[in-house]
């Protein structure tokens, strides 16, 4: 599976972050940084899923690889 | 016992999450999901946001498909629970036996008229409007691209962010207040920052309590305690929820006619409870906190409390909301109302960009950011306390 995100309809909430802190960041500026766009693995993809549902304005998405 | 059925009643965000958390930590049985509206899940606080601010058409507040696998029932709402027999009673007939059963069902929007509108109703015929469903959203759009004049009546964040979504459509907008708008919620500091904003973007604000709704003529009036009416073409109210627990009398699940939860979401062993229906336990005593977040984090807290009973953590809730209008952007984590000036302030690079943190009496601490580009992990560590706490660089000494 792949994360994919529609950046400017980010802002910049950072729920994502902290329901996938292992695959995703926000930096200093508060711009978000997918780090690992491409998850595998039962622990990984349920974080990438949890992350993506947690977005108010849906930026995120998680689509077959 | 083990769960083989689980039904969740209610498909707004607390009970989607509700669903994927009990998919996530291992249940494969029977899940089934009872929601009163015909779509799936979307974010509501984008109806007032984005939706209503334009950019990007209407489809700021999709989310994506549902992968819980759940039996949808919607356009279904429940009618009825005999919690000693584990049935949830449809409305259009039948029930729904369950061992393991998620009480989701949200809230509706409150009325000035008083009556509670059904989801799919266009009105009562009163001309009050209400914004809570993507329905009701659709139809203030479509209304607004006339340019109407509108009284917004309610002063809190709904009514913000409707009334700054009116004035970005070219509307004549009066906003009716009970008291200065977001004291109530945000307190003085806050309030006074948007407060400015609104009256500089043209708002005009009444300020008055009582309103209420008078019908004479056709286009509906607002009437004030001190004898002031006011008229428009539209009137829309946003004066808080009422939970949707109607469906509970009965069921003895209720205590003095709300629904409470510990803080394992469970109202029983074999009901939990989440989102804007139910009250939980906060470090401010027992609250109802209708928030997006909030009813992320309850719905995680209760899936896990159904499944795993006292050995699911206990839900440590620190709030997190933020609203938007007349070009701000508010962010804040922990308790609001906070009262006086902040403690400490950090100037952003942009004008109007700051960074506010206020201390509380009982050591936790309240972080803001106004149009200052923050992740929430790091708001949260200004706001909180003990040895992961960070602070902003300037105390405040003025």
């Amino acid at each position: 599976m792949r994360i994919e995100l529609d950046r400017p309809r980010c802002e910049g909430h950072g729920l994502c972050e902290e329901a996938a802190p292992a695959l995703m960041h926000l930096d200093d500026d508060g711009e978000l940084v997918i780090d690992s766009p491409d998850v595998d693995g039962e622990q990984d993809i349920a974080a990438a899923k949890a992350a993506v549902r947690v977005c108010p304005v849906a930026a995120l998405k998680l689509v077959a690889a | 016992m083990t769960l083989r059925r689980i039904v969740v009643v209610g498909n707004g965000i607390a009970g989607l999450t509700a669903c994927d958390t009990l998919r996530a930590e291992g249940f494969d049985g029977e899940l089934t999901v009872v929601g009163a509206e015909r779509h799936s899940p979307y974010s509501r606080p984008a109806l007032s946001k984005a939706l209503l601010h334009g950019g990007d058409g209407l489809a700021a507040h999709e989310l994506p498909a549902p992968t819980h696998g759940a039996t949808e029932l919607l356009g279904a709402s429940a009618a009825g629970l005999d919690a000693e027999a584990r049935v949830v009673k449809l409305d259009g007939g039948g029930g729904l036996p369950y061992d393991g059963l998620v009480i989701a069902s949200g809230s509706r929007a409150r009325r000035l008229g008083g009556g509670s509108k059904q989801e799919t109703d266009d009105g009562d015929g009163s001309g009050e409007l209400t914004l809570r469903t993507l329905e009701d959203a659709v139809r203030l759009n479509e209304l607004l691209a006339a340019r109407p004049s509108v009284i917004v009546v309610g002063g809190g964040p709904l009514g913000m962010e409707v009334a700054s979504g009116c004035l970005h459509s070219g509307c004549d907008v009066t906003l009716v207040t009970d008291g200065e708008p977001l004291v109530r919620q945000l307190g003085g500091y806050l309030s006074g920052i948007f407060t400015a904003a609104a009256r500089a973007n043209g708002l005009r604000i009444v300020n008055g309590p009582k309103a209420r709704l008078i019908h004479s003529g056709t286009a509906p009036k607002v009437a004030l305690a001190d004898g002031t009416v006011l008229a428009a073409d539209l009137v829309l109210s946003a004066i808080g929820d009422v939970p949707n627990t109607e469906w509970l009398a009965g069921s003895g699940l209720l205590t003095g006619g709300v629904l409470r939860a510990d803080s394992r979401g469970r109202v029983r062993p074999d009901i939990v409870a989440a989102g804007d229906v139910a009250f939980f336990p906060t470090r401010r005593g027992l609250s109802r906190v209708p928030l997006w977040t909030s009813a992320i984090d309850q719905a995680k807290a209760a899936a896990v409390g159904l499944l795993r009973g006292d050995d699911a953590p206990p839900l440590e809730f620190q709030p997190y909301f933020w609203t938007e209008g007349f070009g701000l952007s508010l962010k804040a984590v922990g308790f609001t109302p906070v009262h006086g000036a902040p403690d400490f302030r950090e100037q952003g690079t942009d004008a109007g960009s700051t960074l506010l943190r206020w201390e509380h009496a009982d050591g936790s601490g309240t972080a803001a950011a106004i149009n200052y580009r923050i992740p929430i992990p790091k708001l949260r560590r200004l706001a909180n306390t003990g040895a992961h706490a960070a602070r902003p660089a300037e105390p405040v000494t003025a």
